[in-house]
């Protein structure tokens, strides 16, 4: 027992050494190339701009705000990804365990097809597709003045809100808060008395209908920005661009074959048994879906759909390959080129990758935790 | 397609096997890059690929380009004859590999600036030439000079300053504009043609170039004002005096040849027969200028012998392309091209 605590403890104090050697002789190698080895580059002026900025951001802002920016475009470009990727998955899933012959064998085909091809073609082709199938400026798809669909990209009229901040806030808090109680409410009451309560619905509407109040209330100019033609496109407005759609597609298609997948194997592990029960219980096809077949099979998908959703995030690297501005091509791209500190650049960037991952993973496993059998 | 699709995924592991490397690597190993080379045998050269003019492949499948022909001058320095591994990279590659010592120079499309100079561990090796950054555009915009780019989408490539310049210049003239920044050029240029951009912006010469083998190249207009001044030149590693002299003075030679009337053609003739001082010191028939570089006495006469002067490198590779040759002629033909005096 006490010599494994020895074995254990020089083990440990080997890895440190070398980590130690390799950290000081990285240094010291740096510091005789004449490479700066400090962070202070972060909060220099970054002199360039970034095509997608989801807090405001110009050449004037420093290199720090540079990397939240980017860090953003990643997450957003992942949480769409991720979202796109499951709905797919799941319809996919669903169809390749049909009973009708068609939708099954065109769920197997769309699996065998797009698992097989590596997902940076794929990311290419979607950005041809998009670019080359939209049309012009001049000859835009509109849905009325507030939708206008061109190969810059998909323009959509923005809420436009002036003032009365902290009543919105406030009313968006009074909202969530009304959520959880009727939320606790309606399944009190559906357990006791067995009446239905349509929460999420009333959801919805408090969170559009509160804030909105509270808005009218607190006196602010509610508008709408409209996107207006300029010389070589639409100007305002909230703008896609063409990249983004381009990588949650391609990232999207690509995932869902593994999500199908898995989806496929958690109906399959169902015993047949909880099927006939939910029929012998009068449950309609989508109640015995909601309650007692999707439920069972979440359990079963859960832990290869983090593999899944890690893969996926750290997929979004390739957006750099088409010019969406993420960490990589913002960060190891045009910061690097910037201030010529790759040592420290790349360091960054593969610690908020271990971190963001990390996190997800975190996540998906509190959340397997939640929804397994409870053996109390 | 050039570039292959792979390289993408590669730079962010390139920079890590050379991290590894800078770690790695004892500092004595490297610490004479010509006793290095000699004893390779080769000079690795580091090459942006598929930029006609600068650097492409001939009917025969050589490699041809003003960057290959600085290559060859520090071969021909060194050696005496053409002895060259081509090291294809990417802008975003130049800075770690010749860091690492992956590459002996790197010759092409590198802007001398401050913050390269100080910061990076890089020393550069005297202007061979002045480029500038220009626009092209699609001729349907009606756009001819750059303040009518007010709005306008512009596609950019990244590892280089033209992120930059683009920034202050627009800036500078109050003028809104959207950059679409690609990881490389022809990715842009590419987007560009595809109508992703209004405009792209990068080094004019190399643009001509690019877009010089386009079946659609006359719906294409190369605006005439430039928004930058770029000395271009070569880059080598810092810390070793005599590598960098030896490119400084290769490059210096060129100039110095055309200036004193000296040319690929006459370049024997001159050897035998000029009585002119500084052309016989030059080419070696009086002293020993190459044996104080470490190299030998035909250094010199073996560059201009091989690759010519600065007068034969552009006619070769940009005259061709329709390019006037503007400040890079010398400067007693109006030029901002000076040699440094052999004396």
């Amino acid at each position: 027992m006490r010599r494994t605590w020895i074995y254990q403890g020089l083990l440990v104090a080997a890895i440190v050494a070398v980590l130690a050697l390799i950290v000081s002789a990285t240094n010291a190698n740096l510091a005789r190339l004449g490479v700066e080895t400090s962070m202070d580059f972060l909060w220099r002026r970054a002199g360039f701009t970034i095509s997608q900025s989801l807090i405001p951001f110009d050449a004037n802002s420093t290199i720090a705000r540079a990397f939240v920016v980017a860090l953003l475009n990643t997450l957003v470009l992942a949480a769409a990804s991720i979202v796109g990727a499951s709905l797919l998955g799941l319809v996919v899933g669903t169809a390749r365990l049909s009973r009708n012959w068609l939708v099954s064998r065109l769920a197997t085909a769309y699996v065998e097809l797009f698992r097989n091809i590596p997902s940076l073609l794929q990311i290419f082709f979607w950005y041809l597709v998009v670019l080359r199938s939209l049309p012009g400026f001049r000859d835009s798809l509109s849905l009325g003045e507030a939708v206008r669909l061109n190969n810059r990209g998909l323009y959509l009229a923005a809420p436009d809100i002036v003032g009365a901040g902290g009543w919105i806030a406030g009313g968006l808090l009074v909202a969530i808060g009304t959520i959880i109680g009727l939320s606790r409410w309606a399944r009190q009451r559906r357990l006791a008395s067995g009446r239905a309560f349509p929460v999420t619905l009333t959801a919805v509407g408090l969170l559009i209908g509160v804030p909105w109040l509270a808005a009218l209330i607190g006196g602010a100019q509610l508008g709408w920005d409209i996107p207006q033609a300029g010389r070589f496109g639409f100007e305002g407005g909230l703008v896609v661009m063409p990249e983004f759609m381009a990588l949650v597609a391609g990232l999207s298609v690509y995932n869902a074959t593994y999500i199908g997948e898995i989806v496929r194997s958690g109906f399959a592990a169902i015993p047949r048994g909880q099927i006939e029960a939910a029929d012998a219980l009068g449950l309609s096809r989508w109640l015995s879906f909601r309650l007692v077949l999707f439920p069972q099979a979440l359990r079963v998908i859960i832990p290869p759909l983090t593999t899944v959703y890690l893969n996926l995030f750290k997929a979004t690297s390739l957006a750099a390959a088409i010019a969406y501005p993420e960490i990589v091509s913002v960060f190891v791209g045009t910061v690097n080129n910037l201030v010529g500190q790759p040592v420290i650049i790349m360091g960054i960037t593969l610690i908020i990758y271990v971190l963001v991952s990390l996190a997800i993973a975190l996540f998906m496993n509190w959340y397997n935790r939640r929804i397994a059998l409870s053996r109390a | 397609m050039r570039s292959g699709f792979t390289w993408q995924r590669l730079t962010p592991l390139a920079l890590l096997v050379v991290t590894i490397t800078i770690t790695m690597t004892s500092s004595a190993a490297r610490a004479d890059t010509l006793e290095d080379v000699r004893k390779r045998g080769f000079l690795r050269c580091g090459l942006i690929e598929g930029s006609p003019g600068y650097s492409t492949l001939n009917d025969k499948g050589e490699r041809i380009g003003f960057d290959i022909d600085h290559c060859k001058t520090i071969s021909a320095a060194v050696f005496g004859k053409v002895s060259i591994e081509y090291v294809p990279i990417t802008p975003n590659t130049v800075f770690t590999l010749l860091q690492s010592g992956g590459i002996d120079i790197f010759p092409g499309g590198a802007t001398w600036s401050f913050t390269r100079d100080t910061t990076m561990g890089l020393d550069f090796t005297g202007v061979y030439m002045w480029a500038g950054q220009g626009f092209v555009v699609h001729k349907s915009t009606a756009v001819t000079r750059v303040a009518e780019l007010d709005g306008a989408t512009i596609c950019v490539a990244q590892g280089t300053t033209l992120e930059q310049n683009l920034a202050d210049y627009f800036d500078a003239n109050n003028l809104r504009y959207t950059a679409i920044t690609f990881a490389d050029i022809d990715k842009g240029l590419q987007a560009y043609r595809a109508d992703r951009c209004d405009a792209f912006t990068n080094e004019r010469v190399s643009t001509a170039g690019r877009i010089s083998v386009w079946p659609d190249r006359d719906e294409h207009l190369i605006l005439d004002e430039v928004i930058s001044k770029e000395p271009m030149a070569a880059l080598v590693r810092q810390g070793d005096a005599r590598w960098r002299d030896i490119a400084l003075w290769s490059f210096n030679a060129r100039i110095a040849a055309e200036e004193l009337g000296i040319n690929q053609a006459n370049v024997a003739r001159m050897r035998a027969e000029s009585a002119n001082q500084e052309v016989r010191r030059l080419l070696g028939v009086q002293g020993n200028f190459g044996e104080k570089l470490g190299l030998s006495n035909d250094w010199a006469y073996d560059i201009i012998r091989i690759v010519g002067n600065s007068e034969d490198m552009w006619n070769r590779h940009f005259a061709p392309l329709g390019v006037s040759r503007g400040l890079n002629r010398t400067w007693r033909d109006g030029g901002l091209m000076s040699a440094l005096p052999f004396r």
